[in-house]
């Protein structure tokens, strides 16, 4: 990367990649004593050529490395995938298979937005209760998806066509348990870190993104919505159950950290409604239209799927030719989106240094998802 | 010899070798004798409010801290040295610390950044000498000299920080110096002038004194505001969350101590600890009645240190059960707080306090 010249009287600091918040990336930050004047993110640290390596392997076996993207959130990530396969091959999912997706796909946003909270509360200095609270919390969740997929942390569960297995004996009841308990500790969230006195002086007016600038820019996910914009693909493009599910799109008129904050807070519990909808109403029926693992498209294809992930949109762009392996994927992720987003904070409102960790976190970025 | 300026005598080797071998000789008897005449100060500087008692408090306080917080956090904390208690893990990181190599980052100052670690460690401990245990136990009773003496060594501490950031050429460290600079500036105003307050209210610039004024009442009470002022100012003081911005490690990897590594490091974290202790008695000393408190069995100066340590164990835990409850506040807001919030109230309670004295309350 090259680096701009730097103007007499700042000071350039690296912020990263050895630090104890800043994660595998670096961030260079221009600055006159606390104040901010120009933030460059160098990102491109853990790139893994994800797009190459899916291009070397048939279409079964990318859905393990895409899952790498991002651990938190691997359940829409391989969605996003999957559903490009099966536009690109023409593949039926039943019903079931669908509600079972959005169950999961839900467990795995409320996963990633509990260590995007942690991460905030730490990045503002409250590192003893809220982040390890969080942690904790994640592991009912964890739980469930033991129980359902095998697997705690990287569930290879969808396959184009459906899922791997159906919902175990007396699963719906024990979803219902856990979102009744994760409820009940929300409120404890609530007070703990949202209504804080001293995190509320942090977090209000900072890092100010209006509806325009948030347009303009590309942002997407909560960094969207915290800024007003009710756009949500679940919504405007309903895939998996979603079309049949009852949720609400969450937006925050404030347009700043605390805006973003609660409205991950809030669509936890647009989440936590969609789980318990799922246990109630879940339909019968088979969970999987066969497909071959060695299938092959007649023809070459194009076709672009989107996803609304924890993080925001990630859209998958595939082109397929008469052969068992895509031609090409091109994987437009959300955390690459919004730091360029974060790269104009500075410019948009005045940032100190000790508001960067704050900042950064607010958009929730997953380095080996903007790298890929 | 003469033309060398020495004048040798003949008799000096025999003298000397008489007088070297008087001393030997007498040596036992004179060791008993020195410890007879100043077996209090001895006792002073070595146990009470000396190394035994900062050492002892430190090695507790971390062991507390630990343990306590990873309770707020749902954790355990350390469980395996000792006996799942946890209590030899700070020996163990002692130990850990003392092993380490001490890397010594190129182009620096090191008399500087070898200096700072340990000066700053100790210079609290030196006001911490001037705090009265009872009327007849205080180590270095220097009379009307007292408080003010506090705060000329306790207001040398920033000086330390800044020095050490200075000299270890790193732009962490650089930072988080003027940060210590500005914070202590901020904080220190106000509390000189809840000092003034509570010397006014007694009459003395004498701790001895100012504790014997709070027989009948605590000046906790005319004095409510400084009393609030001087507890942030506590914290502020020795760096705790939510006033620990100097070494914010989010934003700054640890401050002016991020290039400190070994033992070096491990005289920081004393440090502030020795600071937190020599506050928190000062603050006791002045708005909660220092070693007042009803005489026990009889033993009037066992049971003033008695009180003396209950309230300081009191007020510790209270300061480190706020580290679980808040995050921690910015530079900007810090001093927002320190200029136009704690100095105008410090002014107000120094107001209050004339007025009573004006009108013959105390």
């Amino acid at each position: 990367m090259t680096e701009p010249m730097i103007k007499p009287d700042v000071m350039r600091i690296s912020w990263g990649p050895q630090h104890p918040m800043s994660g595998q990336t670096r961030i260079l930050l221009d600055v006159d004593g606390e104040k901010v004047h120009k933030i460059i993110a160098d990102l491109g640290f853990t790139h893994r050529g994800i797009e190459k390596i899916l291009e070397n392997r048939t279409f079964f076996q990318g859905i393990i490395p895409i899952e790498r993207m991002v651990m938190a959130d691997t359940a829409n990530i391989g969605l996003s995938y999957i559903m490009a396969i099966e536009k690109a091959l023409g593949i039926e999912v039943p019903e079931r298979a669908n509600w079972i997706r959005s169950l999961v796909c839900e467990m795995a946003r409320i996963n990633s937005h509990l260590y995007a909270f942690g991460l905030q509360a730490e990045s503002t200095g409250y590192f003893p209760a809220v982040f390890l609270w969080t942690t904790t919390d994640r592991t009912v969740l964890l739980d469930l998806f033991e129980e359902l997929t095998g697997a705690r942390w990287s569930y290879n569960f969808f396959m184009p066509g459906g899922v791997h297995k159906d919902l175990p004996e007396g699963f719906e009841a024990k979803v219902i348990k856990g979102v009744e308990y994760l409820r009940r500790r929300f409120e404890d969230y609530w007070v703990a870190m949202v209504e804080n006195a001293v995190f509320e002086t942090r977090c209000d007016g900072l890092a100010v993104l209006k509806p325009e600038d948030a347009i303009r820019l590309g942002a997407t996910g909560p960094v969207l919505r915290g800024s007003g914009v009710p756009m949500d693909t679940r919504k405007d493009e309903p895939y998996a159950a979603y079309g049949d599910l009852n949720f609400d799109v969450i937006t925050e008129p404030a347009c700043d950290v605390m805006a973003r904050t609660k409205v991950r807070y809030k669509e936890i519990g647009e989440s936590l409604k969609i789980m318990e909808q799922v246990a109630n109403e879940i339909p019968g029926g088979e969970i999987s239209t066969k497909t071959s693992p060695f299938v092959r498209p007649k023809q070459s294809a194009e076709v672009m799927s989107r996803v609304e992930t924890a993080r925001g949109e990630i859209g998958i762009h595939m082109f397929t030719e008469a052969a068992p392996n895509p031609y090409r994927v091109k994987i437009n992720s959300p955390t690459l989106r919004n730091m360029y987003v974060f790269e104009r904070m500075a410019e948009l409102s005045e940032i100190l240094m000790a508001d960067i960790p704050v900042v950064i976190n607010s958009i929730d970025p997953w380095y080996l998802d903007s790298d890929r | 010899m003469t033309h060398l300026g020495l004048n040798v005598q003949a008799g000096f080797i025999a003298q000397t070798w008489d007088a070297i071998m008087g001393v030997l000789f007498n040596l036992p008897s004179l060791t008993l004798e020195f410890l007879r005449v100043n077996a209090k100060p001895l006792i002073q500087v070595i146990i009470l409010p000396g190394l035994v008692f900062i050492l002892v408090f430190a090695i507790i306080a971390v062991w507390f801290e630990r343990k306590f917080l990873a309770r707020a956090m749902l954790r355990v904390g350390p469980y395996y040295c000792g006996k799942r208690s946890g209590v030899l893990q700070v020996f163990a990181d002692f130990l850990k610390l003392f092993m380490k190599e001490i890397i010594v980052p190129k182009d620096m100052d090191f008399m500087f950044f070898a200096a700072m670690p340990v000066l700053v460690s100790t210079l609290p401990a030196m006001a911490m000498i001037l705090i009265p245990w009872d009327s007849n136990w205080v180590l270095w009773d220097i009379g009307s000299m007292s408080l003010p003496m506090f705060f000329a060594i306790a207001g040398l501490a920033p000086l330390l920080p800044i020095f050490a950031g200075w000299a270890a050429n790193n732009k962490y460290s650089f930072i988080g110096a003027f940060r210590v600079a500005y914070m202590y500036i901020s904080a220190e105003i106000p509390l000189v002038i809840c000092a003034a307050a509570v010397a006014i209210m007694a009459g003395s610039f004498d701790l001895l004194k100012i504790v014997e004024a709070q027989q009948s009442m605590w000046f906790a009470v005319p004095q409510f505001i400084g009393f609030a002022i001087f507890f942030l100012g506590v914290i502020i003081e020795s760096e705790r969350t939510p006033f620990d911005i100097p070494v914010a490690e989010v934003e700054l990897v640890f401050g002016w101590r991020t290039e400190y590594s070994g033992i070096l490091f491990g005289f920081t974290m004393m440090a502030e600890y020795v600071l937190f202790q020599a506050w928190t008695l000062m603050f006791i000393t002045l708005y909660l009645g220092g070693f007042n408190g009803p005489v026990i069995l009889g033993m009037t100066t066992a049971s003033h240190i008695f009180w003396l340590l209950a309230k300081f164990v009191v007020l510790v835990v209270f300061i480190i059960l706020i580290r679980c409850v808040f995050p921690r506040l910015r530079l900007d807001q810090m001093l927002h707080l320190g200029w136009r919030t704690l100095t105008p109230l410090a002014v107000l309670n120094l107001a209050i306090v004339l007025a009573l004295k004006m009108l013959g309350v105390y």
